[in-house]
């Protein structure tokens, strides 16, 4: 997340929202966002509703795989990091970037 | 005390099934790149109060980025 925040203001730069999801409770994650100084929302999917229809359940884990999806405005995706792809977020910044996304 | 102590008993209990009915229920496949996107509202709380956030309200205003992450204090 604090990937994402170090990048903030080149997302809102090109009108992009971000948004953190995990299965912790709303307010679990609201004291992580003020520890690690996350301006942008981190939801809370309390009880993995969501993450299971975004097919990121893990078993092993029992929590959401770390998955990033890049979601173009008219609502489809665009680009994904999954796993440890997923913690450096630079490719997803890139492609939020690039003059206009194939629609 | 006494109460206090089945209230904090059968609050453990109850949240147990949980995790459980979770390991049973496979989900579905990960949307590919090309898929339209899974429409939710979840919660947040931030110093104002509570909030919900769905992700249709940004259909024809902005791109998403969508970030799952494993649990809260933790890095990444």
């Amino acid at each position: 997340m604090k990937n994402f925040q170090a990048n903030l203001k080149r997302l809102e730069a090109t009108d992009t929202q971000v948004l953190g999801v995990s299965m912790d409770s709303a307010f679990a994650n609201h004291a992580f966002a003020e520890q690690i100084g996350v301006s942008f929302p981190l939801l809370s999917d309390w009880g993995g509703d969501v993450t299971k229809k975004y097919g990121l359940y893990s078993d092993q884990y029992k929590a959401a795989r770390r998955v990033n999806f890049l979601i173009g405005k008219d609502g489809l995706i665009k680009e994904e990091q999954v796993d440890s792809a997923a913690i450096d977020p630079t490719k997803i910044v890139d492609a939020c970037e690039r003059p206009k996304l194939k629609q | 005390m006494r109460r206090l102590l089945g209230f904090v008993l059968a609050a453990v209990v109850l949240t147990q099934p949980f995790s459980r009915v979770a390991a049973t229920e496979a989900g579905s496949a990960m949307p590919k790149v090309g898929d339209m996107a899974p429409d939710f509202t979840l919660k947040y709380v931030d110093s104002s109060g509570m909030h919900d956030v769905s992700l249709s309200q940004y259909r024809g205003k902005k791109q998403v980025v969508l970030a799952f992450y494993v649990f809260a204090f933790t890095g990444g």
